[in-house]
């Protein structure tokens, strides 16, 4: 792992740790409702200071933190068109399964790639620590996903293109 | 199977089953090959023992004019009949009862006819070569797809082939920049620094074809140049083996293109099920004797409280 990839992880995991720290909270605007505070934003004094933990201007997180909800975006690194692509095909696929992946939001935050939504009900069903584990070993994972994709179709290219030009030798 | 075979082998497999059949049966098959060429394979209930197979080929009258007349009458003359049909561009019959002795190399050879059709621009090319003019030769242009097309042009001491290709999306653009490019480095590698050159360039069309008119320039249209020298087409065997192999160029970009998005999708679907997996861990494991426990009426006692998903249906707006 690159050295600055540790701290960053590193960042992220406390900052995560700290922020899932939640409790149960109906609304107080309507009766009988309980909705992640983060997402509805109808009452300003449940919510929490948004974070944004960053490597660089390309890989970031972002946490926005309520009373009963945290909302966990990603952006991650997508030097090239390659990897712009296979970042937006792996993140859809995912989010297509979003249902599997409890906490996993269907749509991600403008800006973002990828958005996570931990609510209180997963909080006290799931162990908290794992959760977190989740989210530091996809963001480890993703990166190294997506630069063996590449990888791997470069090579495929290469023996493409010298067994097709070694046909005329 | 990385290289594509330049005969068509369904056609080939249908050919020879009723070559060999026992007993002729009537058939109507249609066949498809790249470049959306339609094969027909008929016989009429009357006459059992003759069997047409009709060829609808969209490019066919420009292909007529570079000589493939020729060698429709050279390679298939015995069974070439007139099209009864006008969609259909060649028809040839043949008849179960007087078929040579080796059926096998009769199929292989009919299953071949899309490729020695289309190879009449470049076997036109290479004559003009072998003449020694001066001058380049004439720009000869076979439509074979939808705004796809392949320009064959001589010159006095190369052959140059140029491939429009189009890439109908996005992932296909980007990908197929990657293969492309890939095929204009790999000469670099001594063992094939014998093969032809390889010019790439995306949107802009190369100087041998820019003047002609309605040449689509943008991001989703691939050029590729094939600069073949005349060790490539020299001597017969290898004209020919060239003649297969580059046409085949298109199918054999776009097919391994597809073949790497496959792989990539099934790469992906196993990476989320690993996630899948740490995304369990977190669960704790349910005590199965708390979900076992009955009333005693008999029924499954299950606590009330805390459904998971129920924070999701009340939500409504997100």
């Amino acid at each position: 792992m690159s050295n600055t990839l540790r701290p960053y992880l590193n960042a992220v995991r406390s900052t995560l740790t700290a922020a899932l720290c939640l409790d149960n909270f109906a609304s107080q605007i309507v009766e009988k409702h309980n909705v992640p505070e983060v997402e509805a934003g109808n009452s300003k004094e449940v919510l929490l200071n948004p974070l944004i933990v960053s490597r660089n201007e390309n890989e970031q997180v972002l946490i926005e933190s309520s009373v009963n909800s945290v909302r966990i975006s990603i952006k991650i690194k997508q030097a090239d068109d390659i990897e712009r692509i296979l970042a937006h095909q792996f993140t859809r696929f995912l989010m297509l399964r979003a249902e599997n992946f409890v906490i996993l939001r269907r749509v991600p935050i403008k800006g973002y790639d990828i958005s996570f939504l931990v609510t209180n009900f997963h909080t006290e069903q799931m162990y908290k620590h794992k959760l977190v584990d989740f989210i530091i070993e996809f963001m480890e994972e993703v990166d190294k996903e997506i630069s063996e994709m590449k990888l791997s179709l470069n090579a495929r290219a290469r023996i493409v293109a010298e067994t097709y030009l070694s046909q005329f030798v | 199977m990385i290289l594509l075979e330049p005969h068509s082998f369904v056609l080939e497999e249908t050919l020879l089953s009723r070559f060999t059949s026992e007993k002729p049966e009537v058939v109507d098959i249609k066949l498809v090959d790249f470049d959306n060429v339609i094969y027909h394979l008929q016989s009429s209930p009357e006459q059992r023992s003759l069997l047409t197979l009709s060829v609808e080929m969209t490019y066919f009258n420009e292909v007529l004019a570079y000589g493939a007349e020729e060698i429709l009458a050279r390679e298939y003359g015995d069974y070439m009949v007139p099209p009864t049909n006008s969609q259909h561009n060649i028809s040839l019959q043949f008849d179960l009862e007087k078929l040579p002795e080796d059926k096998a190399a009769l199929a292989k050879h009919v299953s071949l006819l899309k490729r020695n059709v289309l190879a009449s621009p470049f076997l036109r090319a290479f004559e003009y070569w072998e003449s020694q003019q001066e001058g380049a030769g004439p720009l000869m242009a076979t439509h074979y797809r939808e705004n796809e097309a392949i320009y064959v042009q001589a010159q006095q001491d190369r052959v140059t082939v140029i491939f429009s290709t189009l890439f109908k999306e996005e992932v296909d653009r980007v990908l197929g920049k990657v293969f492309l490019q890939e095929f204009v480095d790999a000469r670099r590698l001594a063992s094939i620094q014998n093969a032809p050159q390889v010019v790439y360039s995306s949107r802009e069309a190369p100087l041998e074809i820019r003047h002609l008119p309605g040449l689509r320039q943008d991001e989703s249209v691939g050029y590729v140049s094939f600069v073949l020298f005349p060790r490539h087409f020299a001597d017969p065997e290898a004209r020919e083996k060239t003649i297969s192999q580059i046409q085949l160029f298109r199918d054999y970009l776009h097919y391994h293109i597809k073949c790497a998005k496959a792989y990539m999708h099934s790469r992906m679907r196993t990476r989320v099920k690993e996630f899948l997996k740490v995304i369990n861990r977190a669960k704790p494991d349910r005590v199965t004797s708390m979900s076992e426990k009955r009333t005693a009426t008999g029924r499954y006692f299950r606590p009330q409280f805390r459904q998971s998903g129920s924070p999701q249906q009340v939500e409504g707006e997100w």
